[in-house]
């Protein structure tokens, strides 16, 4: 057994080495951008205001009826030395990235990017002297973020389950199309959103075995049918929209399901109303995520599941049934992303067509950022969320970027992102690939 | 049943891999690993198979991996253990290790069915050897026929599978790699400072494990991969990062790995697939119009020449069967004037008939004073073919020796030692 060691150690070593030197560079890059990043934030948004310029925030959310008792006293300050200090923190990241070339290069250049939205928040809404006559509210901005984050995660979430099990989901933007309609109508019929939530749940899930139906059945090409059903979904919304929504609008009335306070816990100043004062639809895909999670990882179903995307033939070759393995995984995933659908109404209020806009395909982005993993997505949608959010608030200020060009943003990392521009991280091995038994 | 290929889920544990589809769980349908990890010592145990179930099997050498795959055969409490091909992807040394383990399981009552085109391991390790050709049983033999007798099952003539080889000239270096890194698809440097030279009139075999970057290496020479640092020249010319078809053109011939992805078009001709690298060059064409008259002449000229067995020229190169199909590139390659062949895996998965047959053109072209490239997993080929024999391990030579080196110290070379004789 002498030389099986010998091997071995041979082995282990040339590995090592292969190892050390891989995606160095990548990070290294990512590290970079972040310095270039952080520079750019101390020059334009800090030394970019003049001296005297300040920016107020405050911390009482605007919808005060949920009786926080904590009431915080606006901050003022100076625009130049916050925006500077915090230019300087996104340079320390992205120093620290360069040098340590950690896992979580991207995550670290994500809050980079969320430092250079809140700068840029700072610095649009800054005033000459110390009065001021506008805020920035934080509350309200984190409880916008955790909206968009909220269903961007059911998105990811689809797409974590359908593409471990080796079938790729790009029909998540046609599933919360198809939930968000179904939601909307439901919910304005019954008046109870746990009704439009199991309709969109339904919808999800038949757009999802429409979906296995033609990749795993079929042998379609999965990404030519998966935009075609959102191309169908966004079609057929239309299609009713005008002659179904249009003509009887108490069909589309635009109800909010009423927040869930939780006890005590709603009460913490800041993030008592942004974590613990939400709808079920908040709750529920923090539920979610943490049941993916455990399926995938700690469960038989989540072993074999895993080992379909990875290598189907090995899983059939134990007796694994491929294709029903598939099947339910898909529509499982759909029915998550129709549920997203009916939580996009909960915070929009009415259906209108292209109310998704293309929030499926960030979702899709989120995933691959968060490496095909629920905690990943998680953080991916946080990242997604509050950057998303923070660009449509700064509408309402004068910039000099015009702000139609920022909202282009998040598509443009989402093209990023899918392109694979910013480091490839492993797909499942499978994923995509499908299974013809022979 | 092991497979030839693996049937492990690279990213899994040993754990995973073993109790897939046989899973001991807890309550909530969760996974319990340590009634996994516990089966699988018994196991082990048992067997005398020891392997760390918690390892991730990617980061296993093949050779484990392979014992992975018989662990989890015998997991089910198989009777009867089919290995099909098991010997392809290990060193000589992992190769001797896997055929004590096949005894051992033979002493403790369990049947084995052993699929390998190799004799020597046949006669090494089996109680009877059952020969099929075409789909048919021929014979089944004592282990004490001989290797010659056995080939001669195998194809249905007698063969020579000894190559026969005169000494020659060595002539001018013409293929000369230097310091060569290239990185693979991962982006992980699978040849790192390669340096070797092919002199004219001599065979260069360069033996290794699959996987140790010998693909990359060929596909650099060849100009299908990006070259990071280091330059390759040929007779004198650099060609390093220069295009296929410039590389091509310098007069490289080139014989790859995979026939069927990389060296035909299935759903072609066996015409086409003829001029394939020299599509628009006359006489084949001119004015960008192709002349197929010359096509076809040049066709039916080689398909006689290296007798290649088909219906017809017209027929599609997916219609052949695998010797005939290397014949068409192998023609393809030699019909034209070279500098250097260089030929990946040339007899891979090909029949003892055709083996003979490329290797006797292989070495032709040797004497007339080609330089010849040969990479190659198969350790009797190199030892066959090669005039000095480099070795390949994690993406460097780890030692060039002459071809009468003792197999043990070859195979040392192959798992990474560099003590192993040096000429």
């Amino acid at each position: 057994m002498e030389f099986v060691s010998t091997t071995l150690a041979a082995l282990a070593e040339a590995d090592l080495v292969l190892e050390v030197r891989a995606p160095v560079g990548r990070r290294r890059a990512i590290g970079a951008l972040t310095v270039l990043l952080g520079l750019f934030i101390v020059v334009a948004f800090g030394f970019g205001s003049i001296s005297g310029a300040h920016s107020q925030f405050t911390f009482t959310p605007v919808n005060t009826s949920s009786g926080a008792p904590w009431s915080l006293g606006a901050l003022t300050v100076l625009t130049r030395w916050w925006n500077v200090a915090l230019g300087l923190i996104t340079v320390a990241i992205g120093a620290e990235t360069w040098w340590r070339r950690p896992a979580g290069a991207l995550a670290r250049f994500g809050v980079g990017g969320i430092i250079f939205f809140f700068t840029l928040l700072l610095w649009a809404g800054r005033q000459p002297g110390p009065d001021q006559t506008s805020s920035i509210n934080l509350t309200s901005v984190l409880i916008g973020s955790s909206a968009i984050a909220m269903v961007l995660i059911y998105g990811s979430l689809s797409g974590v389950l359908c593409e471990r099990s080796g079938v790729v989901n790009i029909a998540i933007e046609g599933q919360f199309i198809g939930g968000a309609l179904a939601g909307a109508m439901v919910d304005s019929v019954t008046n109870s959103f746990w009704l439009a939530a199991l309709v969109g749940i339904l919808i999800g899930g038949l757009i999802g075995w429409l979906l296995a139906l033609l990749a795993v059945r079929y042998i379609a090409d999965q990404i030519i049918i998966g935009v075609v059903i959102v191309t169908l979904l966004g079609a057929m919304s239309s299609y009713l929209n005008i002659q179904v929504l249009a003509p009887y609008p108490n069909l589309n009335v635009g109800n909010n399901p009423s927040n869930v306070a939780i006890p005590l816990l709603y009460k913490i100043p800041i993030l008592g109303p942004v974590l613990f004062n939400q709808n079920m639809f908040f709750y529920a895909a923090i539920v979610l995520v943490a049941l993916v999670s455990f399926g995938l990882f700690r469960t038989r179903w989540g072993l074999r599941v895993r080992s379909v995307g990875e290598h189907p033939k090995a899983a059939e070759s134990v007796g694994i049934n491929v294709a029903r393995v598939r099947y339910t995984t898909v529509i499982l995933g759909g029915a998550v992303a129709g549920l997203g659908g009916v939580a996009f109404i909960a915070v929009q209020g009415q259906f209108q067509p292209g109310i998704t806009s293309g929030f499926g395909y960030i979702a899709l982005a989120a995933m691959i950022f968060g490496k095909w993993k629920p905690s990943g997505a998680v953080v991916a949608s946080i990242l997604f969320g509050v950057s998303a959010y923070l660009v449509d608030a700064l509408q309402s200020y004068s910039t000099p970027i015009p702000t139609e060009l920022l909202q282009m943003f998040p598509y443009l990392i989402t093209i990023a992102v899918v392109a694979g521009l910013i480091g490839r991280v492993r797909a499942p091995a499978s994923d995509g690939v499908p299974y013809k038994r022979d | 049943m092991v497979h030839q290929h693996f049937m492990l889920v690279p990213v899994f544990t040993v754990a995973e891999n073993v109790v897939l589809g046989f899973e001991p769980t807890k309550s909530f349908n969760r996974l319990d690993y340590k009634t996994a990890d516990a089966q699988i010592h018994e196991l082990s145990e048992k067997f005398g198979l020891q392997v760390d179930p918690r390892a991730v099997v990617e980061n296993l050498p093949i050779g484990l991996q392979q014992r992975v795959e018989i662990l989890k055969a015998l997991s089910h409490d198989a009777e009867l253990l089919i290995l099909d091909e098991p010997t392809a992807v290990l060193t000589p040394q992992e190769i001797d290790a896997l055929m004590e383990i096949m005894r051992s399981l033979a002493r403790d009552g369990k049947s084995i069915l052993f699929i390998t085109h190799k004799l020597k391991e046949v006669r090494a390790v089996a109680d009877v050897i059952t020969i099929i050709r075409q789909g048919r049983v021929i014979d089944s033999v004592p282990p004490s026929e001989t290797e010659n007798q056995l080939a001669a099952l195998m194809v249905g003539r007698e063969v020579n599978l000894t190559v026969n080889k005169e000494s020659t000239e060595l002539g001018e270096p013409v293929l000369e790699i230097r310091d060569v890194v290239v990185r693979d698809d991962r982006g992980l440097a699978v040849v790192n400072g390669v340096t070797l030279d092919v002199h004219a009139g001599e065979i260069v075999a360069l033996a290794g494990v699959q996987g140790n970057g010998q693909t990359e290496l060929a596909e650099a020479i060849s100009g299908l991969r990006p070259i990071e640092s280091g330059t390759i020249t040929l007779r004198g010319r650099d060609i390093t990062n220069h295009s296929p078809r410039a590389i091509l053109d310098a007069g490289l011939g080139h014989v790859p790995e995979d026939r069927q992805r990389d060296g035909l078009v299935l759903s072609m001709s066996v015409a086409d697939n003829l001029v394939l690298n020299t599509p628009r060059r006359a006489p084949f064409a001119s004015r960008g119009t192709r002349n197929l008259k010359a096509v076809s002449v040049n066709a039916t000229d080689l398909v006689q020449r290296f007798d290649i067995r088909t219906t017809g020229i017209d027929a599609t190169a997916g219609s052949l069967s695998g010797g005939n199909q290397q014949k068409v590139i192998v023609a393809r390659e030699l019909s034209r004037p070279l500098t250097c062949l260089l030929a990946s895996q040339p007899t891979r998965g090909l029949d003892v008939g055709s083996i003979e047959y490329v290797h006797r053109q292989i070495v032709n072209e040797r004497n007339q004073g080609m330089g010849v490239f040969i990479i190659s997993s198969e350790l009797d080929e190199v030892v066959a073919l090669g005039d000095r024999i480099a070795v390949m391990h994690a993406g460097k030579i780890t030692g060039i020796v002459d071809p009468s080196t003792s197999r043990e110290d070859i195979g040392l070379l192959m798992a990474g030692s560099t003590m192993g004789a040096h000429d």
